[in-house]
């Protein structure tokens, strides 16, 4: 098989099938990400807030809204009254 | 086993591209010497280019690395291999080593990478980032950290989808998915193992409740909460994202503790935990720290100076010790401890926990030499056959030890270690000349 520089995934792809755990787990985040970024344009939320909307443990909703700051899709809004929680909200020039 | 393709030869080969192993790496190299750098990871720099602040000076981590670490990088007598591990080291005569070195496949071409993350945008997977100590994601197609060197993009294969969105998103078209291992054959004169450590794995005492209780953290995410090129937004609970105002530290975590297997004392995080409540204290002006500690090692120059500054600011010290860490439904967590100067058993509740973990040896470099024995020491560091009269020498004439490898020691002392070590080996280097 000839081999394109800037197509070469197509050559390991052949040589070496993607485990389906991996597929999983692409699946997973383009899901999390989707309901976050939609919860978010409902309005800005916290953590808990999110956690709640989504049903998901707070840790978690963490881990991935973190992901999406550092991804650009999401920034940090106002701390809430007690001090405690940041509002996050959609990235005004994001590219959603 | 297959014949190594390719033969290089150098003056000195240096395992480990932390700081001990780059200072030697520096000093032989200006010494006019030939020196190949074998790093295991995609970046040089150790666990150095991954801290905040350091003791005692407060002085930016990153700002002392950065320079230190492209000073190597740019080096003319310095070859680095990152991503590369030796498998084999072969004594063949006095001044005459030959080294197995494996290449992995980082599936980019580093000299045509300009480090523009347009393969790190397209990439659509998110898995757990190491370098952040899995505190945030990171993408499958990525540039490790920001002050990495090389800073160079690198394919994670075990996670990639194999989509092909990086290759058509790079602009210099180096994604190449077709590189394999490489195993080179190196000729060296001398060896300097500085091959680092490995935290201790809070795991190991389950009544910690690392992993349980989300907001029990090591030490080591602590350091990457307060650094530069933080995880957050801010310094947050990873239970919930609320920003913690009591904070306690656990000392000791895996150091002096025979039923763990590490008995011996770790050096450095009696310091490195002050040095996080100064910097707590002043991210989080609020915040109350307390440290839970059994001795305060302060030993080294201005250590205890800065100890008295920590006190100075309110951080709270407990001789106390830890037996069991609980959380409440609100994440909070209940520390159950023995206050030693009282003799009683109390509790108190924290928002979040940092376990301040010990050092452990990096093990497995022994096993590397296969015709010479390199003596560990009874707690697996690289033992030092002359520690008062020739502290890098090992128990292989020509093979040096650099900084953590002989043990838990500081950033100053890795970096005397790491002159000591390069010495050493110039004045082994001299005898062949003679
Ligand atoms: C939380 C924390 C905070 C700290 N804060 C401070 C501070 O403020 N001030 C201070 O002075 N010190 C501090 N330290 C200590 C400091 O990190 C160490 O002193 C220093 O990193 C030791 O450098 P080293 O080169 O010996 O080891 P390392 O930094 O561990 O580097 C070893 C290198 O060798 C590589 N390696 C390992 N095995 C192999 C192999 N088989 N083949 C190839 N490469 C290999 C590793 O990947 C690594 O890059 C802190 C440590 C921790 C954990
Ligand atoms: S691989 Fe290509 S797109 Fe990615 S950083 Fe390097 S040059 Fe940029």
């Amino acid at each position: 098989m000839e081999i394109e520089k800037g197509k070469t995934a197509k050559y390991l792809k052949e040589k070496r099938p993607v485990p389906k755990q991996v597929t999983e787990q692409l699946k997973y985040f383009t899901k999390i990400k989707k309901n976050i970024l939609n919860a978010l344009k409902e309005g800005d939320k916290t953590v808990p807030q999110l956690a709640e909307v989504l049903n998901l443990p707070k840790d978690e909703v963490l881990f991935q809204l973190m992901s999406l700051l550092k991804y650009g899709f999401v920034e940090t809004g106002e701390i809430d009254d007690m001090d405690e929680f940041f509002y996050y909200k959609i990235k005004s020039n994001g590219k959603n | 086993m297959q014949e190594p393709k390719k033969i290089l030869k150098y003056d000195v080969l240096v395992i480990g591209g932390g700081i001990a192993g780059g200072e030697s790496a520096i000093n032989l190299a200006n010494l006019g010497y030939k020196v190949l750098l074998v790093e295991k990871e995609l970046s040089i720099g150790g666990k150095m280019i991954l801290l905040s602040k350091v003791f005692p000076t407060l002085d930016c981590a990153a700002c002392i690395t950065t320079p230190k670490v492209s000073e190597i990088a740019r080096h003319p007598n310095i070859t680095i291999f990152t991503s590369a591990e030796v498998t084999e080291i072969t004594k063949k005569d006095e001044h005459q080593f030959e080294a197995i070195v494996l290449q992995k496949p980082r599936y980019v071409n580093v000299a045509d990478c300009t480090g523009c993350q347009l393969c790190e945008q397209a990439c659509p997977v998110n898995v757990t980032d190491e370098y952040q100590y899995g505190l945030v994601g990171r993408k499958a197609a990525y540039i490790p950290f920001s002050i990495a060197s090389p800073r160079a993009a690198a394919i994670d294969i075990d996670n990639c989808t194999l989509c092909g969105a990086c290759e058509r998103a790079c602009p210099t078209k180096c994604i190449d998915f077709t590189q394999t291992d490489e195993e080179y054959l190196v000729k060296v004169k001398s060896v300097v193992v500085a091959t680092g450590f490995k935290l201790f794995d809070p795991l190991k005492i389950p009544r910690y409740g690392f992993d349980k209780c989300k907001n029990v953290i090591t030490s080591m995410q602590m350091e990457r909460e307060l650094a530069p090129t933080r995880p957050f937004n801010t310094i947050l609970r990873p239970g919930d994202g609320k920003m913690p105002d009591n904070i306690a530290y656990v000392l000791c975590t895996g150091s002096r503790d025979k039923s763990v297997g590490n008995p011996i004392c770790s050096q450095i995080c009696c310091m490195y935990s002050i040095k996080q409540a100064q910097l707590l204290m002043g991210a989080l002006p609020m915040a109350d720290i307390t440290i839970y500690y059994l001795h305060i090692r302060a030993f080294g120059k201005g250590f205890n100076e800065f100890y008295a500054q920590a006190q100075d600011m309110g951080v709270e010290f407990v001789k106390g010790k830890v037996g069991k860490i609980s959380e409440k439904e609100n994440g909070n967590l209940i520390l159950r401890y023995e206050d030693i100067e009282e003799g009683v058993v109390k509790e108190a509740e924290h928002d979040m926990v940092v376990l301040s973990v010990g050092v452990l040896p990096n093990q497995g470099i022994d096993e590397v030499f296969d015709n010479q024995k390199l003596q560990l020491d009874p707690f697996h560091f690289v033992n030092q056959s002359d520690i008062l009269a020739s502290p890098a020498k090992t128990s292989i004439e020509g093979v040096f030890v650099a900084g953590t490898a002989s043990g838990p020691m500081d950033i100053p002392d890795s970096i005397l270690s790491g002159g000591a070590a390069s010495a050493e080996t110039t004045s082994y280097l001299r005898r062949a000349n003679q």
